[in-house]
């Protein structure tokens, strides 16, 4: 007998990258002694360049000190993956989910991420497709629309992916976005011929992707005042 | 059905047990595939094995972890003189944009790392019980060998977290 799976999804907003961080830690944690359940951030940043567990300093073009006069902040991450850039209209999720409970391993895992975004593409009637082999994330054409970057740690995830809805494109010029030189980054709003809804609703769509790409049997969702509680239980 | 019986007396000739998905490229093919569980190693159910030899133990990760890993791209390691602990993290393994921690089967002291690893990651995948080593122990507590997996054990460990889903 299959015992049915669910998903809680977490509705946030706007969070800043450093408390994201930090819940995403105690989350892992909670989540390895099988306090919560497979847990789902839905949430976007203000502007915010991050680094993986390689460093990959040398792809930020700006020194580190201008990056205040644009108004976004740097931080150094234990996630896979290169230099990326988030920030607002751009749909980030982080999956706090155990691979061990669904058999798969870190290859399988991004896959189903990919996926997860080429399925919200083709909503609006945009080709996507994965990357090469070497250049994980989504693309339409040679333009990359949705970046992954993942932590696995006792075989629960952390960090996840990153879809641009609309966000400026201009803030990519100063890096080299995932380590990529030569590609441009687009996004839904330049991609699509359709009228796109409102931010909500993409972001919406983008979760029910994710759990019908991960065998979801139900998707719960919190908000605002019972988020609050939530955190409180398991700091 | 003859040919799975075939396989499975070469597997046995060749001390290799079988195990659902991988990539060896055998010379024909096959409904199942083989993932490489070597005799003499223990196996921890998160995937790492150890081989003791004397007052030292290698690590590293098993054929069946770097297969669904990917293609390894970044190996990150601890200092020599650096404790580790039983089924704690003492590493990671960075494949397709995701780094995965790799805890240690057992207790001890690190006396070496494998530093070739910083030049070719990818030894983890083309060799994960030779070359691609990737820590030597002196053990702290040998008795912990006993609570993990021998290789039958452990093959059938993968069969069923495979099979599950």
């Amino acid at each position: 007998m299959r015992i049915p799976r669910n998903l809680e999804v977490w509705k946030m907003g706007i969070v800043n990258y450093l408390d994201a961080l930090k819940l995403q830690e105690n989350l892992v944690n909670a989540r390895k002694v099988h306090k919560i359940p497979d847990t789902l951030l839905s949430l976007q940043h203000p502007p915010t360049y991050t680094l993986g567990k390689r460093r990959t300093d040398h792809n930020l073009l700006v020194p580190e000190p201008d990056l205040k006069n644009i108004g976004a902040e740097l931080h150094y991450t234990q996630r896979g993956g290169d230099i990326t850039f988030h920030g607002p209209h751009q749909a980030v999720l982080y999956p706090i989910i155990s691979l061990r409970d669904i058999g798969l391993g870190a290859r399988n895992y991004v896959e189903k991420l990919e996926s997860t975004m080429i399925e919200l593409a083709s909503l609006y009637d945009v080709k996507a497709h994965a990357g090469r082999t070497g250049e994980t994330g989504v693309w339409v054409g040679d333009r990359k629309i949705g970046a992954i970057g993942v932590r696995i740690s006792y075989a629960i995830t952390s960090h996840g992916l990153a879809f641009n809805i609309d966000p400026d494109l201009n803030y990519f010029k100063h890096i080299v976005p995932c380590g990529i030189a030569d590609k441009e980054v687009t996004s839904l709003r330049k991609e699509t011929n359709m009228a796109l809804p409102a931010e909500e609703i993409i972001q919406e769509q983008l979760i029910s992707c994710f759990a019908r790409q991960f065998g979801y049997d139900s998707v719960s969702w919190k908000e605002g005042a019972s988020i609050l509680s939530a955190v409180s239980e398991i700091e | 059905m003859a040919l799975r019986m075939w396989a499975s007396s070469t597997a046995n000739a060749l001390r290799i047990s079988c195990a659902s998905k991988a990539h060896l490229s055998p010379a024909f093919s096959l409904s199942r595939c083989f993932s490489t569980v070597l005799d003499g190693l223990k196996y921890a159910t998160s995937h790492e094995w150890v081989k003791h030899e004397g007052s030292v133990a290698t690590i590293g990760i098993t054929d069946h972890a770097q297969d669904h890993l990917g293609e390894v791209v970044f190996v990150e390691l601890p200092e020599r003189k650096a404790s580790v602990s039983q089924g704690s993290g003492f590493g990671a393994v960075e494949s397709v944009k995701a780094t995965s921690d790799v805890n240690s089967p057992i207790s001890g002291e690190v006396v070496e790392v494998n530093s070739k690893l910083s030049e070719s990651p990818g030894l983890i995948n083309t060799s994960p019980y030779e070359d691609g080593w990737m820590i030597k122990v002196k053990p702290s507590n040998p008795a912990e060998l006993e609570s993990l997996l021998g290789p039958k054990e452990y093959t059938k460990f993968c069969e069923e977290e495979d099979a599950a889903h």
